[in-house]
Formats: C-alpha cells, sequence, structure tokens
C-alpha cells in the first residue's frame, strides 16, 4: 500500500519496483495456472485412461465369460453324445464282432483270403464201366453231383472250397462240358477231388446223413471217398474277369 | 494497487492458456517452483504490511528460492534422495507462518479501525 503511493508519489506510471513486482507476479500466475493445467489434463488423461481400461477389461471379462459358458455348454453336449456312443458301442459290439466274423467268411467266401485250416476231401470217381449198363452217363460223374455235394458242404458251414485245387468263389460257374466239367473257364476231367476248410466233423456228419449227399452220389454209381484232413491250404483266387 | 492483481491474472491466462507438455519426470520441480513463488508473494506481503519491505530482498528471493528449490529436487532426484521434500517442508511452513502473520495483522488492523469507529460513534 506504502509502496504504491511512493510510487504514484514518484510520478511515474511503470516505476521500477512495480515493474518488478508485476513480473514476479506474472510468472507466479504463469507457473500456478501452467501447473493448474497440467494437473488437469494428466488427471483428466488418467481418469479416462484408467476408466476405458476398466471398461474394456469388463467386457473382455464378460465376453470370455460368455464364450467359457458356451464352452461349458458344449462340453456338456458333447459328454452326453459320448455317453450315447458309448452306450450304443457296448450294445453293438457284440454285433460287430459278428459282422467282422461274417465278412472275414464273406472274404474267405470270395477267395480274397487264402483258405487254411481243417477240413475235409471228399473224392468223386467215375463208376467203374459196368457193360450191363446200356449208358455211360448212368456212371460217370456229372456236374449235378459236383453241385449238390458243393451245396451240401455250403449248408454243413464249409467256408472255402475248391475242386481239383481251384477255389470256388461266391460267383464261380460249373458247367458240364462233355467229359469233363468247367469251373470258371478252366476244364477238369474226373477224378474231382473236392476239398472242403470248415469243421470237419460236421462236414462229415452231413455228408454221411442217411439219404445224404454221399448216399445218393453212391445211388448213381460213384465212387466216393471222404477224408478228413487236420490242415488244408486253398490258394488265394487270381481276379480273372 | 491493482497492477500486481492484473499481472497475477495475465500470468494465470498465459499458464492456462499454454498447451506445452512437460515429461512427467519434471513434474517435482515444477510444484517446488510453485510453492517457493507462493511463499516467495505471501513474504512480500507480509514484509509490506510489516513495513519491511525490500523490492530487491523480494526479487531476488523469488528467483533463488526457485532455483533453489528446483536445484534440490534435481540433486534429489540424482542422488536417489527425495530432496524436494526438504525444500516442500520449509517452503510449506514458511507459507503458513507468512500466512497466520498476514491474518494477525489485518485482524489488528480491523479491531483498530472497529476502536476508531466506536470512539467516533461515542463522541
Amino acid at each position: 500500500m506504502k509502496m504504491n503511493k511512493r510510487t504514484s508519489n514518484k510520478g511515474s506510471f511503470l516505476s521500477r519496483k512495480q515493474f518488478e513486482l508485476l513480473i514476479v507476479c506474472i510468472a507466479t500466475g504463469f507457473m500456478i495456472g501452467y501447473s493448474y493445467n497440467q494437473a488437469k489434463s494428466t488427471r483428466s488423461t488418467v481418469d479416462t485412461t484408467l476408466f476405458e481400461k476398466e471398461e474394456s477389461y469388463r467386457e473382455e471379462l464378460i465376453v470370455q465369460q460368455e464364450r467359457n459358458k458356451e464352452l461349458s455348454e458344449e462340453v456338456t453336449a458333447l459328454q452326453k453324445k459320448i455317453r450315447k456312443y458309448e452306450k450304443s458301442f457296448v450294445a453293438n459290439e457284440k454285433e460287430y464282432e459278428k459282422l467282422g466274423e461274417d465278412a472275414e467268411n464273406m472274404r474267405l467266401l470270395l477267395g480274397e483270403l487264402k483258405g487254411e485250416g481243417k477240413g475235409i476231401r471228399v473224392t468223386l470217381r467215375d463208376g467203374d464201366y459196368n457193360p450191363t449198363a446200356a449208358n455211360p452217363n448212368d456212371y460217370i460223374v456229372h456236374e449235378s453231383h459236383v453241385f449238390k455235394l458243393l451245396n451240401e458242404l455250403k449248408i454243413a458251414g464249409a467256408q472255402a472250397i475248391t475242386i481239383n485245387g481251384q477255389r470256388i468263389v461266391a460267383n464261380s460257374y460249373i458247367r458240364c462240358n462233355g467229359p469233363v466239367i468247367t469251373i470258371d473257364g478252366t476244364q477238369h476231367p474226373a477224378p474231382f477231388v473236392i476239398e472242403a476248410v470248415g469243421e470237419s466233423a460236421t462236414l462229415t456228419a452231413s455228408l454221411n446223413m442217411d439219404g445224404g449227399v454221399i448216399d445218393q452220389l453212391v445211388n448213381e454209381n460213384i465212387v466216393v471217398s471222404l477224408e478228413e484232413n487236420q490242415h488244408l491250404i486253398m490258394p488265394k483266387v487270381n481276379m480273372k474277369s | 494497487m491493482w497492477l500486481p492483481f492484473l499481472g497475477l491474472l495475465f500470468g494465470l491466462a498465459l499458464g492456462l492458456l499454454t498447451n506445452i507438455q512437460i515429461p512427467s519426470v519434471y513434474e517435482n520441480y515444477l510444484s517446488i517452483a510453485v510453492l517457493a513463488a507462493l511463499d516467495t508473494l505471501f513474504g512480500g506481503i507480509r514484509a509490506q504490511l510489516q513495513h519491511v519491505y525490500d523490492d530487491k530482498v523480494f526479487v531476488s528471493g523469488f528467483f533463488f528460492n526457485i532455483l533453489l528449490a528446483a536445484g534440490l529436487a534435481f540433486l534429489g532426484v540424482y542422488l536417489g534422495i527425495d530432496l524436494y521434500l526438504a525444500a516442500i517442508f520449509a517452503f510449506g511452513v514458511r507459507l503458513f507462518q507468512n500466512i497466520a502473520i498476514i491474518r494477525r495483522i489485518l485482524l489488528n488492523r480491523l479491531d483498530e479501525k472497529r476502536h476508531k469507529k466506536n470512539k467516533t460513534s461515542i463522541e
């Protein structure tokens, strides 16, 4: 107050003292204002960044939780499915085993596999020449006899059959061709050696039934010999067109 | 009388309008400088009220205090000790003392004025 009075008394508008005071005040004001500005900007930025971060994290968390929920639902659904599969698997296991066996049998039947195992061997021979019989057809082996025998063997559960070493498969054909028979294009003369892999006891029993195949064949003057074999080997079929 | 206040307002406006960003490392210096400036300002007011004001002391104190405080803070940063706390403490204590003295002086004056008024009214 006194200073002002003094300066004003001196008469100059801006004395040295006043000028100094002005500079100091401007500097102080500048510093205060500047630091206020600085603090405000940092405060606001910190606040907003924190807030944004929190918000983004929260959103992320929500997204993750939703995803977790979805995934856990998926897990339960999948587990349910697995249980269902397991149940059906247990139920079908026996069926599958049977199917596997069937497939094996089918392959044997198709000749894709080498047949090997216990079995029987049946030899069909033409009957001895009988001059009293007018017709030689009465004592030679016809393809119908072979058919009968094959049929009986198949019924009895033969897994693989050969005639004179040639494999009989599902689509094999047998034709009468005069004194010989043709199997899949190959001619075979008598005697016919028919081998069958399977339960030899069953096969023998079924062939030897009263009034069965062997009886019928013998009735038609065919020499039939039957033997059981412990180890038969049948070749694979060469896939011919 | 109003020139310093105008100057203060001008400086405030200038400070608010400047948009320069200083690194956050130097914010300590700024706070100490502000404290020193405020201390000097209030010291000046107190001296004025106590009729011991000297403009040389005032101006030199203003700049020297600021520089000293900043230097102390600088040293503290390099020594790993929070030396700027000393400056803050000193300036804070002095600020409060100055303001307290200013308050007492003003209160005394107010009392004197009232006494005078009472005297005049009684008379």
